[in-house]
């Protein structure tokens, strides 16, 4: 078994320097296939990520009364902080609720007449944040029900309208890895064979000598696999040199978005050696197999 | 142009029959006794598609024998050759190679019976890119035989073929004759009972071809059955020895000591 091993691995080295020029092809093309799919990827994630930064926007507003005690507030918090749809809730106070409007005020250049009032006009609210907007009815009817609510702000139009675009367009990115991802299979799956169909001659010789199938096939798969490996560390090191500048001039993009970079990388390096890998082998099994079936 | 067919004895180191006469040919009653090698009965090969290249074919070809197929172009010859290294296989019939029904044979099992099957072709099937050493030694290297016994085996066989002093060399610095010895020699690698060469001097001239036909009939003389298919009158005549003719995939003619015309 070990013999067999380290022969098919050295035939594999041999068969890749040997045919340096078709190897090399392969490599290229897998190199440009992998970074076609990466920066696929990386540009869904950040969708999908932009997205979800645009959903956990929508919040269900509840006004409460003037009459309101702190027990209702703690209860009513208390209470949609339980819910599974729900991602945080926060209990503005009249102050706080002063505060903000004075603040979006001031950002906006218009002139501050809230000091002439005697009172404070603006009432409590409890704010609560969704995992899934389109889940928002529930936390509505709970929030109604609370004592010392006063009102629940209706957003049921703005949910629909977000859910609708952000399904189209979650959808249409889905559909674009995915044909994306096809033409990477297909492209190198043919390269792959292309590079094997070259060196058939080589293999009906071994025939001919009476090798047996695993013999002929395992240095072709090792082969697949080395073009494979080559052409995912490559592409890797591309990525990692235009990571750097790309993360910059993006940072400020993607520190407002729930994505972390850390996981982002790991995933990407995860698919393109897999799909490196895999493809390689695959790509070989499946051209080398035409020529032992007869 | 004559040629005396080497004798018995000179070379005959494993000859299994020993008791041939001086003109290459067997007494009936020695033939019969020696074992079969090959058997073809009732044998018909359709292809996929629908060309009938065999039919009706019945044949025997025992250890030790040299045999020269014939017929014109079309005639079945490369296909017959092709059913005895299971290439393809028969519609109908059996094809028996040292006992063994080939049709029978599960896929794993082929490869077993090929490496007791040298095979020589008109197109030499070197690797161009690797030296005559290596060409030898890549029958020994994917069929996974022992590391220590590969030079020993490679050396002997180049020995034999004459090729020693271009072992280091590339294919394309080879003639056409030494680029047959080195298939020859890598024929000869497994050490097999059996040679099949389809026409394997088609691509050389006549005093090339007289070479390997001597290094063949030398095989020969060590005991190795060599079933030839050629388009070569000459050679067939002069040697005088068992002539199968086929004629649209019917065998015509299986005669001992004959020439590559009919002759009564
Ligand atoms: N793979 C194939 N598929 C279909 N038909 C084939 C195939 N190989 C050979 N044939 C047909 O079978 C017949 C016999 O062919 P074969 O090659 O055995 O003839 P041959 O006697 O070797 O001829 P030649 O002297 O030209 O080499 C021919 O009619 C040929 O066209
Ligand atoms: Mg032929």
């Amino acid at each position: 078994m070990i013999p067999f091993v380290a022969f098919s691995l050295k035939r594999a080295w041999q068969g890749f320097w040997r045919n340096s020029l078709m190897s090399l092809a392969a490599t290229a093309t897998m190199i440009f296939m992998l970074l076609l799919l990466s920066g696929f990827w990386i540009v869904q994630s950040g969708l999908t990520a932009g997205l979800q930064y645009v959903e956990q926007k929508v919040q269900v507003v509840a006004y409460m009364q003037e009459t309101a005690t702190q027990p209702q507030v703690d209860a009513a918090l208390a209470q949609v902080n339980a819910m599974p749809d729900v991602k945080s809730a926060e209990y503005v106070s009249k102050d706080e609720a002063l505060v903000r409007f004075r603040e979006s005020l001031a950002a906006r250049n218009q002139p501050d007449l809230t000091g002439s009032l005697d009172s404070n006009p603006l009432p409590a609210s409890i704010e609560v944040y969704l995992v899934n907007p389109s889940q928002f009815a529930s936390v509505v009817a709970v929030l109604q029900a609370a004592p010392g609510v006063d009102r629940v702000e209706n957003i049921q139009q703005l949910v629909e309208r977000v859910t609708t675009v952000t399904t189209v367009i979650r959808t249409a990115g889905i559909v674009i890895l995915i044909l994306v991802g096809f033409t990477v299979f297909f492209i190198i799956v043919n390269t792959i064979r292309l590079a094997v169909t070259s060196r058939a001659e080589e293999i009906e010789i071994m025939r001919l000598v009476g090798a047996s199938d695993a013999f002929i096939r395992w240095p072709f798969i090792f082969e697949g696999a080395l073009v494979g490996l080559l052409g995912a560390i490559v592409t890797l090191g591309i990525l990692a040199l235009i990571a750097a500048p790309l993360s910059s001039l993006m940072m400020g993009f993607f520190s407002v978005l729930p994505l972390e970079f850390g996981s982002l990388v790991r995933d990407v390096a995860v698919l393109v050696l897999g799909t490196g890998l895999g493809l390689g082998v695959v790509g070989s099994y499946v051209s080398v197999r035409s020529y032992l079936i007869r | 142009m004559t040629l005396a067919p080497d004798r018995p004895g000179r070379f005959g180191l494993r000859d299994r029959l020993g008791r041939r006469s001086a003109d290459g040919s067997t007494p009936a009653a020695v033939y019969g006794a020696v074992r079969p090698v090959i058997v073809f009965r009732d044998v018909e090969m359709t292809y996929p598609g629908g060309k009938v290249a065999l039919r009706d074919v019945d044949l025997t070809i025992r250890e030790g024998e040299f045999v020269f197929l014939v017929g014109p172009s079309g005639a079945g010859k490369s296909t017959l050759l092709r059913l005895l290294i299971r290439d393809e296989v028969a519609t109908n019939g059996q094809v028996l190679v040292d006992g063994v029904d080939l049709a029978r044979l599960r896929r794993r099992e082929v490869p077993r019976v090929r490496r007791r099957i040298g095979t020589i072709f008109q197109d030499f099937k070197l690797l161009p890119s690797r030296p005559v050493w290596d060409n030898v030694a890549f029958a020994l290297e994917v069929t996974g035989a022992p590391r220590k016994t590969i030079a020993p085996a490679v050396d002997r066989v180049l020995a034999l073929v004459g090729l020693t002093a271009q072992a280091r060399q590339q294919p394309a610095q080879l003639s056409g004759g030494e680029q047959q010895r080195t298939a020859i020699a890598r024929a000869l690698v497994h050490d097999p009972r059996l040679i099949i060469a389809d026409e394997p001097t088609g691509n050389l001239d006549p005093l090339i071809s007289w070479e390997i036909i001597q290094l063949l009939l030398r095989i020969n003389e060590l005991g190795v059955t060599v079933i030839m298919a050629t388009h070569d009158a000459e050679v067939v005549t002069a040697l005088r020895r068992r002539v199968v003719a086929l004629e649209d995939g019917r065998v015509v003619r299986d005669e001992l000591g004959a020439a590559y015309h009919r002759e009564d």
